[in-house]
């Protein structure tokens, strides 16, 4: 790379400096010169639509987008004139008078829209022109978020998010001049889309009220809100999330811009799932008498805890845990290891191969985007990590790198790959194309999952990565292991023992005291414990404690149900599939009786 | 489409200058207030100024307004008008008072932008109609008003500038008290008011 020319012009009178090729309004904005822009934003191409950020350049006739436009040196650049002003407000009045603007009925409302804010700035008091009053539709048709066109001003922002942060290019514009719109997919709705991924990012994008959050609609300005940065903790990526809360209800929840994982951008998971989804909360401790389960306080339900405990030996005892815990939290567990037998950390099948040696590739999510080959084993991304989802993406529809994926089921990444087939059925046919495809590759990434440590994943695995060494000379490929559990690896590495097939390990010896942290996963984690047959075991053991934050079919089987702290209450940290020690910061008070799991386990096991 | 171009600023006040009649007590400036399509906000917003009223009608005189007993509107200096522009009634009205007041001011979202009344531009009338007296779900007896003394429903509501030359238009839905208080006394003392960041709201 040579190295970047410097250079240096004038704008508003202001010497600034800078390297070359950067545009005019970067160098302004490095410069503290505000110019007004409505569909430029941070991270996504410059597109010159809203002409708001033009500005005048001495000598030259013409105006020009300093969003597009490079800085040359040795020009003077005028920002602020009084026919920049008209013409700013004349855009501004065309904008208004185009569409359904009406702010006092506004989704947004309030101090969020920058549509209504650059109205303000330029003392927009009414409208010159005869407004349109158009008939636009509203397409709520998404679980979580909303289109409504009569607040549209075209700029384009949701369009390029949608292609170059996700990846998914569901949404696009569609027709000409008055009759412009953004579609999604091929002019259908959310609801009918096949692309679309919820991961929300067209919202946080729009800069009116066109694309709004159902939960977080009419709710207030997120201007108003408290921020609170905490880390999402629904899969091993561990993205950064920004949460606005305002009296102790979350209104919002956005990706934090700065963390070094995902930059701003979240999933369907960390954006919206685990708080615009209605889940019945346990707000109290449970505790089952005459055959159903009753409120209780903490005191009545520890009592009958400790008597269970007490009437069973250390080796009828058993700690069951979900890999969602903090690193915190497994050490007070370890703590308290010689109180209980066995202490086990229910993963997926074939997950306890991934926990025993633990592969952390530092800034995976960064060296993924510079691969030119992406292999993907035995993973399922696209639901359940969808922010790296998105990076393989944009990797492979923007810098053009081959995706190779090699899973049993079918995922919304299938239609941009290369090769992909199912582990078990890989031939030797299929082998000379795999190899074909790899041929000339530089920078391998393999993307690994559980389900590529089966015995013939195994073998694969090793397969592709010997091709990939010989391609490159002996080199290893960037390697990335994925866990379904949030922290299994660091809980591992912790101490905690791995279990896959947990019927058998309740069965190992006999049980009479059972304790279950499922912690806040939705439904309790009984999805992976139904497969392996724990519900069929649980009503044998004598007394079963569930601490959970979520009502299941889990809590419906225990004998004491005690209320566990959710995403949103803990504090402590996790690590990432990248070895980055995360913080938790709590976003709320903890609601109702709940405690943090740390503080139950020491008083049970206390 | 309705005609859009805005009248001819107003004639010269038939009435007689009271100005320069009186020389000891310095004459009120003659205020009418009108509402038309409008949920009255932006009045009850006016009289949000609380004790600010007394120190205005020492300078004003209200003349004609929902809260005043009077059937015509009279040669006045101030017009203010709340709500859009609905029906013919309406239009005839807001002429009316143009062609009589020297500033007409136009009071809130409704009458600076359509606002909510404007909500039924997106449908036809006769839809708007139908669902309003046939098919809403608590009538009784249907029938879609007809009797010739009901003003006739414009194809849109429209706002005032769509109609008249608008003065001074003051959005907000409804307008803060201060910000009436600043507009109007910016007006008082002979000044026009300079909207900023500070003090335009559009909600």
């Amino acid at each position: 790379m040579t190295a970047t020319k410097k250079i240096s012009f004038h704008i508003d009178g202001q010497l600034c400096e800078a390297d070359d090729g950067r545009t005019i309004l970067q160098v302004a904005r490095a410069n503290n010169i505000a110019i007004p822009t409505l569909c430029y934003m941070e991270g996504l191409t410059p597109w010159g639509g809203c002409r708001l950020c033009i500005v005048e350049i001495e000598g030259s006739p013409k105006i020009v987008p300093a969003c597009t436009t490079p800085a040359v040196a040795g020009t003077k650049i005028i920002t602020k004139s009084d026919r920049l002003h008209n013409l700013r407000k004349a855009t501004l009045e065309l904008l208004f008078s185009e569409r359904n603007h009406i702010c006092p009925m506004c989704q947004y409302n309030k101090g969020d829209c920058g549509l209504q804010h650059q109205g303000y700035v330029h003392g927009i008091d009414s409208i010159r022109y005869p407004y349109l009053f158009p008939a636009l539709p509203v397409d709520v048709s998404a679980k979580y978020f909303g289109m409504d066109h009569n607040r549209c001003i075209l700029c384009g922002r949701c369009v390029r998010a949608c292609d170059e942060i996700e990846g998914a290019h569901t949404l696009d514009v569609a027709s000409r001049g008055i009759r412009n719109r953004v579609i999604v997919d091929m002019n259908q709705t959310f609801a009918e889309s096949s692309t679309c991924t919820q991961c929300g990012a067209c919202v946080t994008s729009c800069p009116t009220g066109t694309l709004f959050d159902k939960a977080a609609a009419f709710r207030g300005p997120l201007a108003s809100c408290q921020q609170v940065f905490t880390t999402c903790t629904e899969c091993p990526i561990g993205c950064g999330l920004r949460v606005f809360t305002k009296e102790n209800r979350i209104v919002n929840v956005w990706g934090d811009p700065n963390s070094p994982v995902n930059r701003g951008h979240l999933c369907v998971k960390g954006r919206y799932e685990t708080w615009a989804e209605p889940r019945e909360r346990i707000l109290t401790p449970l505790v089952r008498k005459n055959g159903a389960l009753q409120k209780a306080t903490w005191v009545e339900a520890l009592d009958t805890i400790r008597k269970a405990a007490k009437a069973a030996k250390k080796t009828e005892k058993a700690l069951l845990v979900l890999p969602r815990l903090t690193n915190e939290t497994a050490k007070t567990i370890i703590g308290l290891a010689g109180k209980i037998d066995r202490v086990g950390m229910h993963v997926a099948t074939n997950e306890a191969a991934l926990c025993a040696q633990p592969d952390y590739t530092a800034d995976a999510l960064t060296k993924l985007q510079d691969a030119d080959a992406i292999i993907i084993i035995g993973a399922q991304p696209s639901r359940d990590q969808g922010v790296l989802a998105a990076r393989i993406r944009t990797t492979v529809r923007k810098k053009g790198a081959k995706l190779l994926i090699f899973h049993a089921r079918k995922t919304n990444l299938d239609q941009f790959a290369d090769v992909r087939a199912n582990v078990v059925s890989l031939e030797s046919k299929l082998w000379k194309r795999v190899a074909a495809t790899l041929a000339g590759v530089k920078r391998p990434a393999v993307v690994y999952g559980s389900n590529a440590m089966t015995p013939i994943g195994v073998t694969v695995l090793e397969q592709l990565i010997k091709i990939l060494e010989t391609n490159q000379g002996g080199q290893a490929p960037l390697l990335i292991g994925l866990t379904a559990g949030s922290n299994s690896l660091a809980l591992a590495g912790a101490g905690l023992e791995a279990v896959e097939e947990v019927g058998p390990w309740l069965d190992a010896k006999p049980l009479k005291f059972l304790h279950i942290v499922a912690g806040d996963a939705p439904d309790g984690g009984l999805q992976v414990m139904e497969e392996n047959g724990v519900p069929a075991a649980l009503p044998q053991i004598d007394c079963v404690v569930v601490q959970a934050a979520y009502q299941s079919h889990l809590t419906d089987l225990a004998k004491v149900v005690l209320p566990a702290a959710i995403w949103c209450e803990k504090s402590g940290t996790i690590t990432n599939f990248e070895g980055r020690q995360l913080k938790l910061t709590p976003v709320l008070p903890l609601h109702g009786e709940a405690r943090e799991d740390a503080a139950i386990l020491e008083s049970v096991f206390a | 489409m309705k005609k859009t171009t805005a009248t001819k600023p107003a004639k010269k006040p038939v009435r007689k200058p009271a100005a320069a009649a009186t020389p000891p007590a310095p004459a009120k400036v003659r205020v009418a207030t009108m509402w038309l399509s409008g949920c009255s906000g932006c009045h009850m917003s006016f009289l949000d100024l609380d004790e600010r009223i007394v120190e205005l009608v020492k300078l004003v005189d209200i003349l004609y307004s929902p809260i005043v007993d009077v059937k015509e509107i009279p040669d006045v200096d101030v017009g203010i008008v709340e709500g859009c522009v609905n029906n013919n009634e309406q239009e005839h009205e807001l002429k009316k008072l143009r062609s009589r007041c020297k500033v007409l001011i136009a009071l809130g979202d409704c009458a600076v932008t359509g606002n909510i009344p404007g909500l039924r531009n997106q449908f036809t009338l006769k839809d708007c109609l139908l669902r309003a007296y046939e098919q809403t779900e608590s009538t009784k007896i249907s029938c879609i008003p007809n009797d010739p003394v009901v003003p006739v429903l414009n194809a849109k509501a429209r706002p005032l500038q769509e109609f008249v030359k608008v003065d001074l238009s003051i959005p907000g839905c409804p307008p803060d008290a201060d910000t009436i208080w600043y507009a109007l006394t910016e007006l008082l003392a002979g000044r026009m008011p300079q909207w900023t960041e500070k003090n335009l709201r559009y909600d």
